[in-house]
């Protein structure tokens, strides 16, 4: 076939061009075009990002994309949050670090989600990439202080340590201390989750100090609140920072101490933190207050006036999350504050208390979306719905493009009507068109998923908990939602039919969990026999599936696309499906 | 494959999936075979496996295994022995509600330095709310009602009336008698309407409707 075309710019002309797309999906996109555009992307992709790290084998990215700078990669399902996922499932970096640390020399940057990250992981990348710059750890574990102290004794020209809501062995607090005295690159560090003990705090406040670019800090629970005027002191150009604990004794000299070094950090637009609050000590924020646009509180057990009194002071709140001590009444005040709220979260405070133990209703709710019209981005917990209400929200809210809701108690129906909130929900997927994700709880048929199958065109992620009535339900979504990427499910009666009749549709999507449902192990090996590529990963901690009839539910399904095969890291208690009977054990 | 459109199974406390006929733990090759060290002890989530198989086998039904039909009597699906970190919450359903692990901890250590309890007095001044859960005997949904919504025991026994029609299943009509009762605030199980109404709602916890006998 002839090479003429009518275009022909010199590579670099379109590697120029490539370089102002850097959306993956466009990325994709554009490598589809024709192979000299796939080739001349991929060589000049510079960030990877890999939704399921078994999707895909760290060798074949390197292939494709042999100059890649930042990697993204997720791990666990996102049940695992939530502890449905048996510790040793899998999710280890450490294979792609090896890879990466012989073929690319200058990555950049590393952002891991629910992976386990080992010390010796975290000493390759400190060993491995000269120029390495942005670690961020999201939800991981696996790894210790000493694993931090590699990464900060060699990395030079580290800009961004994050290690949001991992789980870390908090050995020492001297790995601070690791960072050379002429090393001054730091821009974020967030060291929120680390445990109770020392972080040494001179080592903090001498790095603070020398590292002034520094816009992004979030301490740890342990650090006193009146220590914390020394380390703001030290970083007034902060734009993003987390306090310690905020209780201190009340002594005026401490208080205006901390009060004088939070006014002089003109630039502050994000606060978080506020463990263990003492609520006069609030007002020391104040001043700061006309700026933010992010605030989270949802460690702060203040009740509903002083919450009222804070959120008044915000105008500019774009993002607040809180815990339910906020009560209707401060959701009110929120709403006819916070003109430009876009997301809100709202966290139970005794989740698993018998009765409600604060007036949260779904009226916050709905005054929240009557009087926020850029909300966008809502997660939810309440004791009680009705499908006027959500009904309601659905209509003053059509630009949603997440909706969480969680009812508390499983199962629970309309308080008002005691129907199921099929209604209601449909009303969210009706009216929220451009809605990318939703989570479901309370009382709900099949009907509800007849109705997110029908509208939900744009769902990309959706939670299934203790709903519907048939395989029915399940089928709706897997025939209707046409951009659905991932599904989560459990405790729902779903069983066989509706899994194979879909099977296709799941290479289309990155992942499908399934717990306590009614999937046999004898679809399981159907499934995977029609489909080449996908994993279909029993977990059962019950034994062999085939100890146990074909006709036998499995406890815990997960199914992904792959390119990559089966994995080779599966613990004792996950089951694939081979082509004959006999079961990997290993 | 044909999807059968329309019958609603009622099927919600859905197969936890054992089936006692053929559950039976290996003993051989069985815990031998898995010596992967693992952090979260598997040997230890076999190990409580085997303590429910003996208490399921109390629970005997005669159905062939995973049929998907009346489930309701097999009640006691709210469990979760298997994650040694929630040991306090045993009787919680596991992994439910969706709240992270970190911020559970939190919560337990808030719990734990004494916060005031619901007050349930405090609430009802204020005119809250106090939800009452009810359960009705062959229905294994459990509802939960604002027992401050009614005024009178017979409001509150048509509204449930209501409420359960739907539930119950069609075999067991009009024929079937039925006795409301509550339990008090000593944990005793006594018939409802006996005290006077607002007593009634300041002691009443709990509610089950259950079949008149004779």
């Amino acid at each position: 076939m002839h090479k003429k075309m009518a275009f022909s710019f010199p590579d670099e002309v379109l590697e120029h061009v490539f370089s102002f797309i850097q959306s993956d999906k466009d990325r994709n996109s554009v490598s589809l075009v024709c192979k000299s555009w796939y080739e001349i992307e991929r060589w000049c992709r510079r960030k990877v990002f890999v939704g399921n790290c078994y999707a895909v084998s760290p060798r074949m990215v390197i292939k494709r994309f042999p100059e890649f700078r930042s990697i993204e990669l997720k791990g666990k399902p996102h049940f695992a949050d939530f502890n449905l996922v048996p510790d040793g499932w899998g999710g280890y970096v450490f294979p792609w670090i090896v890879e990466m640390a012989g073929a690319v020399p200058w990555l950049e940057e590393i952002k891991l989600k629910r992976m386990v990250v080992t010390d010796e992981s975290l000493e390759l990348i400190a060993k491995s990439f000269k120029n390495f710059k942005v670690l961020i750890l999201s939800s991981c574990e696996g790894f210790s202080t000493d694993g931090l102290a590699a990464i900060a004794a060699s990395c030079k020209n580290l800009k961004e340590l994050d290690l949001r809501d991992c789980e870390v062995d908090d050995l020492s607090g001297h790995w601070l201390s690791h960072f050379p005295d002429t090393y001054t690159s730091l821009v974020a560090l967030n060291i929120s989750c680390l445990g109770s003990d020392e972080v040494s705090l001179s080592a903090l406040e001498r790095l603070v100090g020398r590292c002034t670019s520094l816009k992004t800090l979030r301490l740890n629970r342990a650090v006193p609140l009146d220590k914390v005027a020394n380390i703001l002191r030290r970083a007034p150009q902060l734009v993003e920072f987390g306090t310690g604990t905020y209780a201190a004794e009340l002594r005026p000299d401490v208080y205006s101490d901390f009060a004088g070094a939070f006014s002089s950090c003109k630039e502050l637009k994000s606060l978080s933190g506020f463990w263990d609050v003492v609520p006069d000590y609030l007002p020391a924020i104040y001043p700061v207050c006309s700026k933010l646009t992010s605030l989270n509180l949802s460690y702060a057990t203040i009740q509903s006036p002083e919450l009222i009194k804070l959120v008044s002071h915000c105008p500019n709140l774009q993002r607040l999350l809180v815990l339910d001590y906020i009560e209707d009444s401060g959701l009110e005040a929120l709403a006819s504050s916070c003109k430009d709220l876009q997301e809100l979260r709202v966290f139970p405070s005794d989740p698993f208390g018998v009765e409600p133990n604060v007036s949260l209703t779904e009226q916050g709710l709905v005054a929240v979306s009557s009087g926020c019209p850029k909300l966008q981005s809502v997660l939810y917990f309440c004791r009680r719905m009705s499908n006027e209400a959500l009904v309601t929200v659905a209509k003053n809210c059509p630009n949603f493009t997440r909706f969480r809701l969680c009812i508390i108690e499983p199962r629970t129906a309309d308080y008002l009507t005691l129907e199921p909130l099929d209604v209601g929900f449909g009303a969210i997927v009706q009216y929220c068109k451009d809605l990318q994700r939703l989570s479901l709880s309370g009382l709900l048929t099949d009907r509800v998923f007849e109705y997110i199958g029908t509208y939900a065109k744009k769902l990309e992620m959706l939670s299934v908990a203790f709903a519907g009535d048939s395989d029915l339900g399940l089928h709706h979504v897997l025939s209707g939602c046409e951009s659905l990427r991932k599904l989560e499910i459990r405790d729902c009666p779903f069983g066989d039919k509706a899994l194979l009749a879909n099977a296709a549709k799941l290479e289309t999507m990155r992942s499908l969990w399934m717990s306590s449902c009614a999937v046999s192990f004898g679809a399981c090996k159907l499934l995977a026999q029609k489909m080449p590529r996908l994993n279909v990963e029993v977990i059962d901690e019950r034994g062999p599936p085939d100890s146990r009839p074909e006709s036998c539910s499995v406890d815990k399904l997960y199914i992904y696309r792959t390119v990559a095969g089966s994995r080779f890291d599966m613990p004792p208690f996950v089951w694939t499906m081979e082509d004959d009977p006999s079961l990997q054990l290993s | 494959m044909e999807l059968r459109l329309g019958l609603a199974l009622p099927t919600p406390n859905i197969i936890k999936g054992f089936d006692l006929d053929n559950h039976k733990p290996k003993e051989t090759g069985g815990l031998g075979a898995w010596n992967k060290p693992s952090k979260r002890s598997f040997e230890q989530a076999f190990g409580n496996f085997k303590e429910e198989c003996k208490a399921k086998t109390l629970l005997l039904w005669s159905g062939q295994p995973n049929e998907e039909e009346d489930h309701k009597d097999q009640t006691k699906t709210t469990f979760s022995t298997i994650d040694e970190n929630d040991a306090e919450e045993v009787d919680q359903v596991m992994g439910w509600p969706p709240i992270k692990t970190w911020r559970k901890k939190i919560f337990r250590q808030q719990h734990r330095v004494g916060r005031t309890e619901y007050n349930r007095v405090a609430d009802e001044e204020n005119g809250g709310s106090v939800y009452v859960k009810v359960k009705m005997e062959g229905v294994a949904i459990t509802r939960k009602i604002d027992i401050r919504l009614y005024h009178s025991y017979q409001t509150l026994t048509n509204s449930l009336i209501t409420i359960f029609t739907k539930d119950r299943k069609c075999a067991d009509d009009d024929h079937t008698r039925y006795t409301l009762t509550y339990q008090d605030k000593e944990g005793d199980w006594l018939i409802a309407g006996d005290i006077p109404w607002q007593s009634f709602i300041k002691n009443v916890q709990r509610l089950e409707i259950v079949k008149k006998w004779g």
